[in-house]
């Protein structure tokens, strides 16, 4: 009979999330100190509804 | 007799050291020629005497005692001077003996967290995020770190800096490199040094000859001026300074291809080769009229062919080498440690504007290689790789580097980088002189940027220039203490003064430490200033003054929690109103001001530095709400707002945030940064991307950038937004799976190369 637990890969391993802070990347939240993971959590997306620039790309 | 020290253990009594100490009194005092040895030893009999008087053969006498017996003596025998003296001493050791107690108290709690604790439990072990805390080299790291920083803030500085520093009203960056002198950065000019090859201290690197070594050297200069410095390194120019290693190569490919031709086809006395490779030497681009060969192939339809296919096959295999050197340069800098706690170098790059052929294939490779990433395709976290606009180059859809412009904003969809800098903003225009990539301006990856030059008008330009380093002033303090948070009214006059008082305390502090720097020698820095990577370190000698060449670094004054601060004084920040909006921006101008002046004065580069603050973001407002409680959008966040940025949680749409930031630009001349936030879906929208980028440039940023969220599951690859579940292969975080379920999975990011 096939022992299917031994062909389970990924257990215990956790996804990346690479973010920038200070202008360097990241390769992942865990070394962040706290007060970066707080502003890191905080941040909302900037909505791009009302975007336009000036000088057009000709 | 037994004498009681104070820490309590008995010795036996020794007259010869109430003797020196004694000496000691008359000999350090300011009347000390007044006085001969016969009068300290008047002192030194009557108070043996007195001591014998007062304590039994086999008594025990505490040594504050003898000390009191002392000053009783010299006061009584008419010697006020020396008591005045010796009693001040006196009250002075037995402070700095408290103060060092206390410090030696806070040292071993300090070392007790880094040893005790993993980094996870301990927050200062990721100060800085670069640097794995858990590794033994990373927390040998911050017992250094710690020792160092406490040894400058107890023998280097002067004592009201260190208060202001512990008291969170300033912040010395990088102080535990203090007493080593070290500067932060460099702009490193890789034209200079591969010309005439380079030391690293183990033999001499040769000039190298073709794109894979030019690439390869790039690295190794890095690493190497990495230990030289104590922040980070960047390349100002490196579509130029790789241009030529491609075009050597592709001359190395071009003879050997005809050469091969030749063999094979066994043509030899057809052509004279060695004139060809002359011709081939003599070439200046690779981008050529295969009719330049005309004389080699005149004769012979089949040389004729052969030499185009062999021409074509050069520029082949030159554009995979490229790649090739491309890709091990990005690898180098993410794999090759430098530092102790696991550190790669803090590598950056600025490229974009060299329109000529090889540089158009260094850039477009380079982009490419940042595109498939890394062994398994992880998204590298180094180089910084910022990418120059400018128009009339790669900004406008008919200039000659448009194409790579919009790659590059494809690839930074993806991966995050290239950042975008921005030449035509007036403060970085004014320095630019076409042709001539040293005057276009150049960032540390972090943001820093030199390009004025009060100390030295002749090298206005970014190339072999770095900071020496930077401080920043807690401007929310400040705020609180003038504005409406704890008074009726804002008082606009006394908060102008504490702002200043602050910038002359900083500028001090950056005086003070900028003279250690100028006291070190070119040994202590030997390649930075040993190879002359530095502008006018060529020539120095080892016992030479190098303070003529670092007067051309930068000393910046930063700032932190303009937002925090605005809402302080008059309740809200510049996101929210106009009112806002015009004091933030006379805020940072009247700051900027007095800096110039300070500059023409000293004549020296104070900078104003929209200060990265990554260890920083949570220092200040920690200690803030230990003196003034939670107040709201001011201390009820676990960090301050970075420099002038408009705070990440208030909801703004980016053309906004770029109007009110890039003001901020001009004014923050020791470097700035703007961020726009995206959610994956719109990062993907590359026309909504580049606009963003454009809207930059037209509102006169200076450098920014655009973060949006790149995860990646290591089991199947994917890489791209992941939410609870990986879209890859289905599986939740920390979650196994079926094995054959991640083979099924293909990897989906689109490759840029392939859709070129």
């Amino acid at each position: 009979m096939k022992n299917t637990k031994q062909n389970l890969v990924g257990e215990g391993v956790k996804f990346e999330r690479i973010r920038r802070i200070t202008g360097y990347l990241v390769g992942t939240i865990d070394r962040f100190n706290n007060a970066k993971r707080a502003e890191e959590r905080d941040r909302v997306k900037h909505s791009i509804d009302t975007l336009k620039c000036d000088k057009k790309a000709v | 007799m037994k004498v009681v020290k104070r820490d309590g253990k008995v010795v036996s009594f020794n007259d010869t050291k109430i003797a020196i100490a004694i000496r000691k009194g008359f000999v350090n005092s300011r009347s000390a020629t007044s006085y001969t040895e016969d009068d300290h030893n008047k002192i030194f009999t009557k108070v043996i005497e007195e001591i014998n008087k007062r304590y039994p053969k086999d008594g025990q006498v505490p040594i504050e005692v003898i000390q009191d017996i002392i000053e009783e003596e010299l006061k009584s025998l008419g010697y006020v001077d020396i008591y005045d003296s010796f009693s001040s001493y006196r009250t002075r050791r037995s402070e700095s003996r408290k103060a060092f107690q206390n410090r030696q108290h806070k040292l071993m709690k300090a070392i007790e967290s880094l040893s005790l604790k993993t980094a996870i439990e301990e927050d200062s072990k990721r100060d800085n995020a670069n640097v794995d805390g858990n590794t033994a080299m990373g927390t040998m790291l911050q017992y250094g770190s710690t020792l160092a920083r406490e040894f400058a803030k107890s023998y280097i500085m002067s004592p009201r800096i260190a208060s202001a520093h512990d008291d969170g009203e300033i912040y010395i960056h990088d102080m535990d490199f203090m007493p080593m002198g070290t500067t932060t950065c460099c702009q490193i000019n890789l034209d200079k040094l591969f010309s005439r090859g380079f030391s690293t201290g183990h033999g001499h690197l040769r000039p190298p000859k073709g794109i894979s070594t030019y690439a390869a050297l790039a690295a190794i200069a890095i690493q190497s001026n990495q230990n030289d410095q104590h922040g980070g390194q960047s390349i100002p120019a490196f579509d130029f300074y790789m241009a030529p290693g491609v075009l050597q190569t592709f001359k190395k490919m071009f003879k050997q291809a005809v050469k091969e031709y030749i063999d094979l086809l066994e043509i030899t006395k057809e052509i004279d080769f060695d004139k060809f490779v002359k011709k081939v030497d003599e070439l200046t681009t690779m981008d050529v009229d295969i009719k330049t060969f005309k004389e080699f192939y005149e004769k012979d339809k089949q040389l004729e062919k052969s030499i185009k296919k062999a021409y074509d096959m050069a520029i082949k295999k030159t554009d995979r080498e490229t790649f090739q050197a491309m890709e091990a340069f990005v690898h180098n800098l993410n794999t090759m440690h430098s530092r102790a706690g696991a550190q790669v170098p803090f590598s950056s790059i600025n490229f974009g504007t060299d329109i000529s052929y090889e540089g158009r294939m260094v850039i477009k490779n380079y982009l490419y290689a940042l595109d498939s990433g890394l062994g398994k395709g992880e998204t590298p976290i180094f180089p910084i790789s910022i990418f120059k606009v400018k128009e009339d180059i790669n900004y406008f859809e008919k200039d000659p580097n448009y194409d790579l412009f919009k790659l590059a904003c494809k690839v930074s969809a993806k991966r995050l980088f290239p950042n975008f800098s921005f030449i035509d903003s007036p403060f970085n225009l004014q320095y630019y002189k076409k042709g001539d990539p040293n005057s276009e301006v150049a960032y540390m990856g972090c943001r820093t940027r030199v390009m004025g030059n009060t100390a030295n008008p002749d090298k206005e330009i970014a190339t072999g220039r770095g900071n020496a380093s930077f401080t920043s002033i807690n401007l929310v303090r400040i705020g609180i203490k003038h504005g409406i948070a704890t008074n009726k009214e804002p008082n606009m006059e006394e908060f102008y003064k504490e702002v200043d008082e602050k910038i002359d305390l900083v500028k001090d502090q950056l005086l003070e430490r900028f003279k250690i720097q100028c006291s070190k020698k070119v040994y202590n820095f030997p390649f930075l200033l040993g190879q002359g990577l530095f502008v006018d370190s060529d020539g120095l000698g080892p016992e030479d003054d190098i303070t003529p060449v670092l007067r051309n670094c930068s000393l910046g004054v930063g700032f932190i929690g303009l937002a925090e601060c605005l809402t302080a004084l008059i309740g809200s920040h510049h996101g929210e109103t106009e009112e806002a909006r015009k004091l933030g921006l006379e805020i940072v101008s009247h700051m900027r001001e007095r800096l110039d002046n300070i500059s023409k004065q000293y004549k020296l580069n104070f900078t104003l530095l929209a200060t990265p603050a990554e260890g920083l973001s949570g220092k200040f407002v920690a200690i803030d709400r230990s003196i003034y409680g939670t107040m709201p959008g001011i201390t009820d966040k676990e960090y301050y707002t970075n420099s002038y940025h408009v705070p990440v949680r208030y909801n703004i749409s980016a053309t906004e945030k770029i109007k009110i930031e890039g003001p901020y630009h001009a004014l923050t001349n020791g470097g700035h940064i703007t961020y726009i936030e995206l959610d994956g879906d719109t990062a993907n929208n590359l026309e909504a991307f580049e606009k963003i980028v454009r809207c930059m440039h037209d509102n006169k940023i200076g450098y920014g950038a655009i973060n949006h969220p790149v995860d990646r599951d290591p089991v199947c690859g994917y890489t791209g937004v992941i939410g609870d579940v990986c879209p890859g292969c289905g599986r939740h975080e920390s979650e196994g799976i079926p094995v054959e379920q991640v083979e099924h999975f293909e990897i989906r990011t689109e490759c840029a190369s392939c859709t070129k």
